[in-house]
């Protein structure tokens, strides 16, 4: 038995996780601040991104090193490499979190063109996705990957629903456009989430089997 | 366009007196490629190796069935010329064996043996077979010297031009680089990959990356059986049986 890489790995797996809690927290608190139009939140999820940036960054030393001193292979070479591609689609997700906070931001107090109703319902999909991705990933469990894909197609669904609700509201009220314009960007930034957790349901396929499969399709 | 394999072994066994060492070995190795074998010691890899060439002959009691094809030669049928066949099937060993001879007279060994009489001719073969080795820019002006004063790595890279001055078509290593240093493995290794495609091998380690870097193709052997053979990239990503994927994890009980 290798006791010192199992250590190692299930450390670098905890330090994941970590920064797996703070990017849904992150997206979590974005989301928020911009229906609370919370101003004071928004710069601190701006501020936040630096530890989603550090974790990143020790997590990617842990592989590296992990892949040179130990130098694993089969089962271990899958999850360290699955480790080093989740934390880039983790850190996407946290700067979408910073991008909706600076949407918040730049729409001041401005009181909303509509209730926002499918954004929040979009973004609560997007983070139980992230969560169900990275606990397959904890326990190499791929049996939620269906469920993966239902939550997947159920985002792209609202943001269809959203895109087209804002271009009909910009179409009849012009006077709406800035604002309309920066929820679709928010709606897109989301999107993106799910795309990105689905990504990491992906590699957790490929660490469990080996086998590369697409769940976009 | 596919050539037959160079190596087809076919449900070989063996036994040494009344224990059985391998079990029903089937594997095939493409011209020009290389094979790795790996697994624990004792797990019949090096007996695999030496079936190949006939040495298991020389292990009192031993007995075997089943086939390998070198070519269409089955090395393991009753007519075989074993001086013939080592000829086309050669062989290096963990410890560097030069003779006691000089650097010349080493390679020059076999060729002589098979009837090379030719001054220029085997000073042609041996030139030959040292570039071949990746030796010959160190020991150009050192021909005459006792082989046994070169550095352990140069002495393994004799032994392999040894080996080629025959023209084999197989070439055997069993450990070649575990009692080198590591500037002198990483030219064996890079020595097998130059050999490529001219001269198909079967190479035995317990190092895995090393299997990883210089094989095609992996075979992993438990308790005398062939568990799983592959691609080497395969193998080493996504092995199929549990078993594999303990050894090469280093989580073999």
């Amino acid at each position: 038995m290798r006791h010192y890489f199992q250590t190692e790995l299930t450390a670098l797996e905890q330090e994941l996780i970590r920064m797996g809690a703070l990017v849904e927290d992150q997206l979590r608190r974005a989301v928020r601040a911009l229906m609370e139009q919370n101003a004071p939140l928004a710069r601190q999820i701006i501020a936040d991104d630096d530890r989603a940036d550090r974790m990143e960054m020790d997590i990617e030393r842990r592989c590296l090193s992990l892949l040179a001193l130990q130098q694993p292979l089969a089962g271990d070479l899958r999850a360290v490499s699955t480790a080093l591609k989740i934390i880039t689609d983790l850190e996407r997700m946290a700067d979408h979190a910073t991008d909706i906070a600076k949407i918040t931001l730049r729409l001041k107090a401005d009181p909303f063109v509509k209730p926002l109703v499918d954004i929040p319902e979009m973004a609560r999909l997007a983070t139980s996705m992230v969560r169900l991705a990275l606990n397959a990933y904890v326990h190499r469990n791929i049996e939620e990957a269906d469920t993966m894909i239902r939550l997947d197609d159920d985002v792209d669904h609202l943001y269809a629903a959203i895109f087209r609700e804002l271009l009909t509201l910009m179409h009849d009220r012009p006077d709406t456009v800035a604002q309309a314009t920066h929820l679709l960007f928010v709606a897109n930034y989301i999107e993106r989430v799910a795309d990105h957790a689905t990504n990491i349901g992906e590699w957790v396929i490929y660490m469990v089997t080996g086998e590369r499969k697409d769940l976009n399709d | 366009m596919s050539q037959p394999p160079a190596i087809r072994v076919a449900d070989l066994s063996v036994w040494y007196g009344a224990q059985r060492a391998l079990t029903g070995i089937t594997l095939d190795v493409p011209a020009g490629q290389v094979l790795a074998l790996i697994g624990a010691s004792g797990c019949g890899k090096s007996t695999v190796l030496r079936a190949l060439n006939r040495m298991i002959d020389r292990v009192p009691n031993v007995r075997w069935q089943g086939s390998a094809m070198v070519g269409d030669t089955d090395v393991l049928g009753p007519a075989v010329d074993v001086v013939a066949l080592r000829r086309r099937v050669g062989m290096v060993f963990q410890q560097p064996n030069p003779f006691p001879f000089s650097v010349f007279d080493n390679v020059a060994y076999g060729p002589r043996l098979h009837g090379i009489k030719h001054p220029a001719r085997l000073r042609k073969t041996v030139e030959d077979s040292l570039k071949q080795a990746a030796l010959w820019d160190e020991v150009r002006g050192k021909l005459r010297r006792p082989a046994r004063a070169l550095s352990g790595g140069q002495q393994q890279r004799l032994c392999i031009a040894r080996a080629l001055a025959v023209k084999p078509q197989v070439l055997l290593m069993d450990e070649p680089t575990a009692a080198l240093d590591p500037l002198s493995t990483a030219k064996i290794e890079e020595l097998v990959r130059e050999l490529k495609g001219r001269y198909t091998m079967v190479v035995v380690t317990h190092n895995l990356q090393q299997a990883a870097r210089i094989s095609d193709w992996t075979a992993f052997l438990e308790a005398g059986r062939l568990i799983e053979s592959g691609q080497t990239g395969t193998i080493f990503t996504t092995p199929r049986d549990a078993r594999t994927e303990n050894y090469i994890t280093g989580r073999y009980e």
